[in-house]
């Protein structure tokens, strides 16, 4: 049972399946609210398989072994957190406190984006990694604070009965709105979409710190953002969008994939709708308004709770 | 087309290929690169983004860095000054890469033919796959030169 829990569902292959349909669905549905038709269901996987089998340039000083290794830290620390989100009350795993834990490793990503700049000895490259750490400073601090509200709420850092409390009582999203319009925001920042693609504007950085990236790293890189976004949009849906009381095991799972794809929905309309912001305006927006509301959203909580 | 990697069996290599090629001409990213055209074919290129052509629908992604793109889209004559500047771009890009030469300038020169600073077309200096003449071209003829090269990967 371990091996296929890891291994297929709720594993890599369907994080593998989850992550080329959410690319393929987020850029169709950023076409249609374009008015262009957009790529067909086959896109992500093209892209995947082609740059996989392209050649793989290693600039002049990039050092070799980083390169290759940090795209792998990224892709690895984004599967390892997956085993502790539950797909519709399936996981892997799970402890008392792994929400901490899936935070952390979530946040990994950011860091090699980082050093991937770094190592690659480029000029875009070293300022996109700049970027994305100063980007970092800005959303991660709100994020936290954020999805911190349903776990003091329910009074447990487990993921599982985060989704129990709810189930009992509502949504988180109803109970802390805030929390959960911040959450999102927080997660357009990590993921480095529209309108938080600071790091990686191609009209200001080219490619930001994945621009000397080609062939499997880059492929390995894309892999892992994708992916990255899936458990994302599946830890918002657990910690605000509630269990369910009454469906358990594989009826729950419609369910758990409209409310995913409903998040997904939100994110891609974002990028759609909204023009880049200044690195200064996110500094300003992340630290000034984003953190302190979150502040007070725990406080909310903490009121709720008595 | 050479694999980059020799150290796949031939035997995987027959099932791999239909599959590898498949991906390769559902997925090119582009470059575009303008080597002293008048911008005219670059806007034309720049029309394929719109909602009426819209090439996403074939996979095709306009890249900014060269290490991405598997399609340098060039527009106007080489000049003297830009000549090391694109021959430095196509030694960026990864294998496998291709070269359309979008306009009429690209292809042979065209009005700047002569020119004191003017090389002559793309094809002086990198192998060039597909020519699409016009000056400047119509954007369905640069749709249609692309889905050409896709024909011959
Ligand atoms: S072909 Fe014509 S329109 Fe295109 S760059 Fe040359 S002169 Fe300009």
């Amino acid at each position: 049972m371990v091996p296929f829990r890891l291994l297929v569902y709720p594993g890599f292959l369907f994080l593998f399946f989850c992550a080329m349909l959410f690319s393929w669905l987020d850029r169709r549905i950023i076409a249609r609210v374009q008015g262009r038709v957009g790529p067909p269901w086959y896109q992500p996987l093209a892209d995947f398989i082609k740059l996989l089998t392209k050649e793989d340039v290693l600039t002049t000083g990039a050092h070799a072994l980083a390169s290759s290794v940090l795209p792998m830290v990224s892709l690895v620390s984004v599967l390892t957190a997956a085993l502790y989100v539950p797909v519709a009350g399936v996981s892997a795993d799970s402890f008392d406190g792994d929400l901490i834990v899936v935070l952390f490793l979530l946040s990994m990503p950011a860091l090699t984006y980082f050093l991937a700049g770094w190592v690659s000895v480029g000029v875009y490259s070293i300022i996109g990694g700049h970027r994305s750490l100063l980007q970092y400073f800005s959303y991660e601090v709100p994020f936290l604070i954020a999805l911190a509200g349903p776990a003091v709420l329910s009074g447990s850092w487990r993921i599982a009965d985060i989704i129990a409390y709810q189930g009992h009582t509502i949504w988180g999203a109803l109970t802390q709105p805030l929390g959960f319009l911040l959450a999102v925001v927080g997660l357009i920042g990590k993921l480095k979409r529209d309108p938080l693609d600071i790091p990686k504007a191609k009209s200001e950085v080219v490619g930001g710190p994945l621009t000397e990236f080609s062939g499997r790293k880059l492929a390995l890189w894309h892999l892992a953002l994708d992916m990255q976004t899936v458990v994302g949009i599946f830890l918002l849906v657990n910690l605000f969008l509630g269990g369910s009381r009454f469906l358990t095991g594989l009826p729950a799972f419609p369910v758990f994939a409209l409310k995913a794809l409903g998040v997904l929905l939100m994110l891609s309309l974002a990028s759609a709708l909204y023009a880049r912001l200044r690195i200064d305006q996110l500094a300003t927006l992340g630290s000034r308004w984003l953190a302190p509301l979150a502040l007070l959203q725990v406080a909310v909580v903490l009121w709720m709770r008595g | 087309m050479v694999d980059a990697r020799s150290t796949i069996p031939n035997a995987v290599k027959r099932w791999t290929a239909p599959v590898v090629r498949w991906a390769r001409r559902k997925s090119p990213w582009v470059l575009h690169f303008n080597s002293g055209g008048c911008n005219g074919c670059d806007i034309e290129i720049l029309d394929l983004l719109t909602p009426r052509y819209d090439m996403e629908r074939l996979g095709i992604l306009k890249e900014a860095a060269p290490r991405h793109a598997d399609v340098l889209v060039c527009t106007g004559p080489v000049t003297r000054q830009s000549r090391d500047r694109l021959l430095r771009i196509y030694e960026q890009m990864a294998a496998p890469k291709w070269v359309v030469a979008v306009g009429s300038c690209s292809c042979s020169g065209g009005v700047f033919h002569g020119g004191y600073n003017i090389h002559g077309g793309i094809d002086k200096v990198l192998p060039v796959n597909v020519y699409v003449p016009g000056c400047p071209c119509r954007p369905e003829a640069i749709v249609a030169g692309i889905a050409q090269l896709l024909g011959e990967i």
